[in-house]
Order: structure tokens, then sequence, then C-alpha cells
């Protein structure tokens, strides 16, 4: 028999103000099953929770219904109090009479009847709800983590340092992602290189992490604490157990001729190459489009070279399989390339400036490999053009961000700091150049932030003009950029030597097709959407599944790192355990009754129900059916949508709870 | 034809390499062919294929009855081996244990069914043996969907009417659901009493329920065999709402449920080039 407690909730008087309480608590009094029914002032509060827990010991309740605010809230407290008196907490209901009815109703008379139906509806509800218990799931401890970017090290450093064992996987020779081949960093201007490499040494030597690079994620299977990734290492053409990274070969090369992606194309490299000295493995590796010997069988030179024997032409791309339990995404982002030419028809590109025509527009990425002590001019300011020192730079900030007509309606956050950045390190460069930026608004919140772009307008006399560039032309070697200054009200027209675009900053190559690969979504410019954008921040919709860094929005190295070590902490508590517990409001799937057209197993968005045969002892096939793997399931109820023969059901939320509901309101 | 057919089969049942035939067979010319199992060599003559072969026997592949005795061949116009390739799709039938017999077909019916007049199947695809020829020739897609377009031209209350007076008639004796190949579940939704979905009583109530539940849950599927509309003893026009779920499918997602065994089903799938225009 129904022995049901309804305690509603006055919540000062955010309730009361609009539901008349006590005229509500007589109503349901009588409701069917109910057993007693209290107001409070704060049900939350301790007194109240003591309240809700004397009364389920003394009216021997078998389930309640708090009427308050959103489950959001509060289900977990007044869970755990029912619990703590001995009531299965999924015996426990929420009738939301806050956010869904005196916030929103002002009329007193209506809003009490509004919450007399929603207290009914929860009552026929909680009066078939089911003793649950959370599921229990296995758990490897070790996690994966994709991307080796600042991010990712971080990350990486703080999973292993826990003492668990971490995959780390980089698509690129080297670990160190775009930090590595920044000049100096904001607000501080100490060396990128100077405080990013013992990090990335750490990471090579940490007897915890395994490093794969010049690798891909090939494919991932299972679910959060089960995860089975494949793991594609491209065919490196060189043993890095046995070379030592003398660089005979890469000294030998001939073919230097090929434009280093490290420095993007501001410099050459050779066809067998480390991508930047301090690179992490310090090995090479061989461009099988660049080198001859695999391209036309003529050549060989760094074989004949390398002493230890490492270089093997017949080098083959291998698959691995690593068992996870969690996953980190640290997958950066890249500028956009604005020239003509979008892979997209909805973006427009910005042809007008030149970029890709003229050799002297460059972007900031670039700027930073001529300014940086490791780049291709060793530290002096070159233009890429003709190899002259610059004395008029324009710098053009918002290039394809906060542009709604044909770029990314998002502000890229970092460039009004590296623009600021790039004036002072110009001028520290050339003391008798100027510098000029064209901005839209400057965005230099955080700590030092601001008094860093003072600095560079006040110091180091950088000439900030409030507007657009609306074209850039080449004559006699000057690049003409005609823009205006919407402060003075007046045209501009610089002659400039070299011009720096800050391009929009956008996810990485790939991120989707890796999203989809790990079933995580991604907003409409790619970016890896977090489960909720406050209290949940790195946490996926995803189950095991973490982001961090400027993969899931543009970010600066300080907030990629915190949230780096975020994501580690997230993993690090599901690895105190030892094993996962989960949520029991999952689907199941009728076995006898399903039909195995398998119609659920396409709509989980999930991918967590599966075919399943039924055998007898004989092994003989009984019937094909759809089954629901509880470590996966997120209990969505999508099956339960899809499923013609209603064979699908969702744990705390069946079809005849949810019947029930609609019924007592009839 | 027909001795073509009994031969084929004959030699099907005699090598062992089915263990049935399904087949149609006739008392005599005058009454409809019925569908008929033959299970040894000797009955194969049994076997009838003519213009009044009307039913889709496919069917039958998913009965229990049927499947325990043994490997089928089963024999089909055109328009019912669209059946087969759904039920494949669905994993409903292993289609490698079958043979599927198709028989070349001008249309069927006296007077010609109206799904005849705008057939492009006339010849069977995805099917092991083809007996016969005919001509399929591309149909203006449109032409499928004239019986709806002359019905759309109603008006709204008008078309209420039309399904009011319809559905009244419906003694929910499910034959729609019976002989419908694609109705395969184990338990019909229908038939579900915890919760009981929709009043299982003939009501005009539970009547619309039915019927908008039963069209619903072919969308994307239905082949148009039209065997609902045949089977139903009250007259009621099934084919109409068959047709608008139908042409729902092809004209948001480019499909036609039976034509290619590899497409994936419109229902419950999901593709990022899938149009939105229809999310309000």
């Amino acid at each position: 028999m129904a022995r049901i407690g309804v305690f509603i909730c006055w919540c000062g008087e955010n309730i009361s103000r609009h539901v008349d309480v006590e005229k509500l608590a007589e109503q349901c009094a009588h409701l069917p099953g109910v057993r007693c029914c209290l107001t409070y002032k704060y049900m939350c509060s301790e007194p109240g929770q003591n309240l809700i827990r004397e009364k389920i010991r003394e009216e021997r309740l078998n389930g309640m219904v708090v009427a308050s605010c959103s489950p959001h809230m509060h289900l977990k407290t007044f869970r755990k109090a029912a619990e703590a008196e001995g009531l299965n907490p999924y015996l426990v209901e929420m009738a939301n009479i806050r956010e869904h009815c005196s916030w929103v109703h002002h009329d007193v008379k209506a809003a009490t009847a509004k919450a007399a139906d929603l207290i009914r509806m929860a009552v026929a509800k909680v009066r078939r709800n089911h003793a649950l218990s959370p599921i229990r799931v296995p758990l490897t401890k070790r996690a994966l983590v994709i991307g080796g970017g600042v991010a990712g090290i971080q990350a990486a450093l703080d999973i292993a340092d826990a003492g668990h064992e971490v995959v780390l996987v980089e698509r690129e020779p080297s670990i160190g992602g775009k930090m590595a081949g920044l000049s100096e960093t904001f607000p501080t201007l100490d060396c990128s290189q100077c405080i990013l490499t013992p990090r990335m040494v750490e990471v090579g030597q940490h007897p915890n992490i395994r490093l794969y690079t010049y690798s891909d994620v090939e494919a991932v299977e299972g679910y959060v604490g089960n995860f089975s990734v494949t793991i594609r290492k491209r065919a490196r053409y060189v043993d890095i157990s046995k070379c030592t990274g003398c660089g005979a070969c890469w000294n030998a090369c001939p073919n230097k001729k090929t434009p280093s992606e490290f420095d993007f194309g501001m410099g050459k490299r050779s066809a067998i190459y480390v991508p930047f000295p301090q690179a992490v493995p310090a090995r090479p590796v061989i461009d099988a489009n660049a080198c001859t010997m695999l391209t036309k069988g003529k050549c060989g030179l760094c074989a004949k070279k390398c002493a230890a024997g490492a270089i093997n032409f017949k080098d083959q791309d291998e698959l691995i399989t690593e068992k996870v339990g969690a996953i980190v995404v640290a997958t950066g982002y890249k500028l956009w390339d604005i020239g003509k030419e979008q892979e997209n028809a909805k973006l427009a590109g910005y042809g007008e400036y030149g970029y890709g025509t003229y050799k002297d527009v460059i972007n900031s990425l670039q700027f930073e490999r001529l300014v940086s002590a490791s780049g291709p001019t060793g530290g002096e300011l070159r233009r890429p053009s003709d190899g002259a020192v610059p004395k008029t730079v324009v710098f053009i900030s918002c290039v394809g961000s906060r542009d709604n007509a044909k770029g990314m309606s998002y502000c890229s956050k970092i460039c009004c700091m590296y623009n600021a950045k790039h004036t002072m390190l110009y001028k520290h460069k050339v003391h008798d150049g100027q510098a000029h930026v064209f901005y839209m608004d400057i965005r230099a919140g955080g700590k030092n932030y601001d008094e860093f772009v003072r600095r560079a307008i006040e110091q180091d006399g950088a000439q900030y003009h409030r507007g657009r560039v609306s074209k850039i032309t080449e004559e006699n070697g000057k690049l003409i950029v005609r823009g205006v200054d919407t402060l003075a009200g007046e045209p501009v027209t610089i002659e400039a030597d070299l011009v720096v675009l800050a391009t929009a900053m956008r996810p990485a190559d790939g991120v989707e097709t890796l999203a989809q690969k790990l079933n995580v979504g991604y907003d409409e410019y790619g970016f890896l959407s977090e489960s909720h954008p406050k209290l949940r921040p790195v946490e996926t919709n995803a189950a095991g599944v973490f982001v961090c860094g400027a993969c899931q929005g543009p970010k600066d190295i300080p907030e990629s790192v915190a949230q780096a070590s975020a994501a580690a902490g997230k993993v690090q508590v599901m690895f105190s355990r030892e094993e996962i517990t989960r949520e029991p409001e999952i689907a199941s799937i009728d076995e006898r009754m399903c039909a195995a057209c398998f119609t659920c197993v396409r709509a989980c968005p999930y991918n967590a129900i599966e075919r399943a045969e039924i055998r007898d002892r004989a092994g003989r096939l009984i019937k094909r059916t759809a089954r629901v793997n509880p470590g996966l399931c997120m209990g969505c109820g999508t099956c339960v949508a899809v499923c013609p023969s209603k064979s699908a059901e969702l744990e705390g939320f069946t079809e005849q709870q949810v019947y029930a509901m609609v019924e007592s309101l009839g | 034809m027909t001795k073509q057919l009994h031969k084929v089969c004959r030699e099907l049942l005699e090598s062992g390499k089915v263990q049935v035939i399904i087949g149609y067979g006739q008392k005599d010319r005058g009454q409809p062919p019925h569908p008929v199992f033959i299970t040894s060599p000797e009955e194969v003559e049994g076997l009838v294929w003519n213009d009044q072969c009307v039913a889709n026997l496919t069917t039958y592949l998913t009965r229990k009855e049927i499947r325990a005795l043994g490997k089928p061949a089963i024999i089909v116009k055109g328009c019912d081996a669209r059946a087969i390739v759904v039920l494949q799709r669905e994993s409903q039938i292993d289609r490698s244990a079958m043979v599927v017999i198709g028989m070349a077909c001008n249309g069927v019916g006296e007077p010609r069914l109206a799904k005849c007049a705008a057939c492009d199947a006339h010849v069977p695809a995805h099917v092991d043996i083809t007996i016969g020829e005919a001509v399929s020739e591309p149909v203006d897609p449109e032409r499928r969907y004239n019986d709806l377009n002359v019905f759309m031209t109603q008006s709204t209350d008008e078309r209420m009417d039309y399904w009011q007076d319809e559905l009244e008639r419906c003694v929910r004796c499910y034959a729609c659901r019976q002989v419908c190949p694609l109705c395969y579940c184990e338990r019909c939704v229908a038939d579900k009493n915890r919760p009981v979905r929709f009043s299982t009583a003939p009501t005009l109530k539970g009547n619309y329920a039915w019927h908008i539940t039963r069209a619903f849950h072919l969308a994307g599927r239905c082949i148009g065999c039209d065997e609902c509309t045949r089977a139903c003893p009250a007259g009621i026009n099934l084919r109409l709402l068959n047709l608008s779920v139908a042409r729902a499918a092809e004209n948001a997602f480019g499909y036609r449920a039976g034509l290619d065994p590899e497409a994936e089903p419109v229902i419950g799938s999901f593709s990022t080039q899938d149009k939105e225009s229809f999310i309000k």
C-alpha cells in the first residue's frame, strides 16, 4: 500500500508569495496514497530535512514528493535525506512548483491550482516508482589524452603524477603544439619555449606516460571506464628505438625546400626533419611526399649517413589498441586561413586583405615565428618578400572574428592581448619602427592584462585606430592599408611594410570527425560542447570524455592550462574509485517482446544499444533482440520513443508512470 | 510462365535447396488464388501464376508456422519484392537462407489495382530467379501519388469528414495488421496493456489512434502493396494514409522503402544532410 509523504516548501517567499501553500497542503493531504502532507519555510534546510526524516520514520513512508524547486537544485539533497532514513532514494520525486509555477504565474488562485496539479502528477508517478540501485561498471584506471599541446601536456602530467598511466596521442611529429612556436607570452613577456620545453621533456621521460607522436586516433569503442582505442601510428620511416637524434640525416638531406609546418611556411625544412630543435621526441620523421627516395626511389643519403641504421624506407603505418577508462580531448585550435578559397559557402573569406597573394601580409602565428629566437630569421624581424626590416607594421584585429556577415560571430578572445604583445616585441626589435593596430574593441579582461595593453600604447608607442580596414593593395613594395578611425571620424591610409592579420581562432582540423568517434557534441563552428557552461565546464555529454583547451572555445594559455588541470582532476576523481557507479535511470529492453528491428540501435545517440542473440543451452538461436549496455546508456529515452512495439522502457520514467501522470490530470 | 515456374520449383525442391515453396494456388479460374505452401515436388503442379495473383505472400516469411517448414522459396511480384528488401534491412529474415522467385508482371486484379497504374517494377528487383519478361518503365513520381493529390484538393473540413466516415466503420479486427508483411512485432503496441496506449474498443477515438499509429509505424517502411486496403472488411481506404507518409519520406529524405538493401532507413537514422525545413 502506498504511504506517501508530501512536503511542500515555501522557499521563503519565492513560492509562498504566489502559491497558497497551506491551502495546497489541505488539498494534497487527500490525494490517494498520501499519508501526510506538510509545509515548511525551507525544506532544503537542515531542520526541513530533519522534518522529512522524522516523517519517514513515524509514518513508515514508502515514497515521498517534495514540492519545491527544480530537481536540478535539490533532488540529490532530498534523496540523500531519504536514504539516511532507509528509504530508497529513487522513491523520492520532486514537483517543481517554483520555476514551473510561482516564478511564472502571479495569480495566486491559478498558481495554487497548477501547483496542486503538479503535485498530483508527482504523487501518481511516485506510486509507481521502483526501488533502484546504482549501476556498477568496472573501471580501467588509464587515461587517453588526445593532443599534445600545452593543455594536453598539462592534463597528461597531472594524471600521470597522480600515479595513473596515460596514453598521449599527438598528430605532429613532436608534442608542444602551438605554444612551442610562440616567441614570448603575455602579460609577462616570458619566453614561451623556456617555460614549455621543460614540461615537454617531463612528458617524454615520465614513466607513467606512453607517448605516441605522428599518430591519430583511428577508432574508439566501448564506454566510460572501458574504452578500447585504436591508434594509427603513421609511418615515420625512422626507427626511434635505434635513432640517437644526432642530426646527421637531416644535415645530409639534399632536399631542403619544403615549407616548414612549424614555421607556418616562413622557413624551409628538409625532407627528413625534426620540427624544431627541442622536439620531444627529438627524433626525425621523413616526409613521404618530399623524400625523393620514397617518391622516386633515388637518394637514400640519410640512410648512408645514419650510423645507428635507424632509417627504414619500408616502414608501414601501425595500428595499436589501448584500453583506457577516461579520455581527455585537447586538440586545440588553428588560425583561420582567410584567403579567397573557403571550404564552406557560408564563409566568404577576406580576399580584400590579399592574404596568400601579397607575401608581406601574414597571420599572427607567422609573425610569432618571425620574432622568435628559434625562428627562421633567428629572431631578427625581416619581412618575407625581400628580407628588409619593416619600419611600419599594421596589425589588424578581428579578422574573421565577431563578423556575422562573412566570418565567425564569436570573439577569438586572445587577439587583443597578443596584438599588444606583438607591437611591444616589434618595438623592442625595431626601435625606430612604428606599429599600428586596427581594432573594434580592446578586450583585455584578466589579471595584469589591461595594464599590459596600456604599456604597449603608452610606453611602446603603438598607435591604436578604432576601426576596420577595408582594403589592402600593394604599390612599389609598400602595402597600402586603407581603413577608418571611427573615433577621429576620418579615413586612415597607412603605407606599411608588413601587415599582420589576427585571424579567427578555429578548432583544429578533423575535430568534428574525432567528436563523432567520441560521441561528443560540437557547435556550428566545430568547438566541442561541454556538459554545462558553468557547472560542468570540462565534462562532456559522453560519460568519461573530458575536454580542455582551445578545442572547446578560444582560450589563452593560462586558461587552457587551468582547464587541463580541471579535466585531469575530474579523471582522478573517477580513478579514485574501484568501479564506476552510475545513475540507474536508464533504458532497458523487454527482450521477450523485442521484434529485433533494431531501430533503437540506429537511433541511440550514445551507441548504447547492441544486437544480441538469445540461445538455448544447446546453442540454438531462439531469437534476436536489442540489448542496452548499462555502462553507456545516458537515459535519454530516444529508444523508448522510436520503439514501434514499445518494448523499450526507461527506469524511473516508465510508460506506466508517465501515463499515470497524464491521467491524474484528467 | 506457369510451366517454367513449375520446372524451377520442382528443381528447387528436388535438389533440396529449399524445403517449402510459398506460392499461389487456385481452385478454378473463377475463384481468387490463395496462398499455398508446397513441400513436395509432386505438388508443384498446384502452383498457378496469372493476373489474379494479388496477394503479397511475403507476410508469411516471418510467420513461425511457416518458418518451421524449413528453408523457403517465395514467389513475388515486383511490388512484393520490396517488402523482402525492407525485411532484410530490418534483420527480420536471413536473405541468404531463401530463394526469391520474381514474376514479371503487367498488373494484377480485375479491374487493375490502383497501384498498378503507376508501377515501375514490372520486373522484380533483388530476386534470385526471374521468370517471364516485361518492360519496367520509369514512372513520373507524382503519378504514384495521384489518388492522394486528388484527395488533397478537398478542404481540411471535407477531409476530416471523410476520415470520420471511414474510420467510424473500423471494427478493430486488425486484418490490416495481420496481412501487412512489415507488421511483424511480437506484441503489437495496440495489444500492450501496461499501460493501455489507446482505446482498443472500436470507438472513433480509439480508431483514429490505431490508424494514425499504424501509418506512422510504416512511415518510410510501407512499400505500397495495398494489402491492408484489400484485406479491410470495412473497406477503409488505408491506401491514402500510406501514400501520405510515403510521400513525406520521399519529399523530406528522398527515400523510398524497399528499393535499396544498403540504404539507411529513414526512421531512427540521422544525417547532417537531412532537411530541417519541417522543424518549426
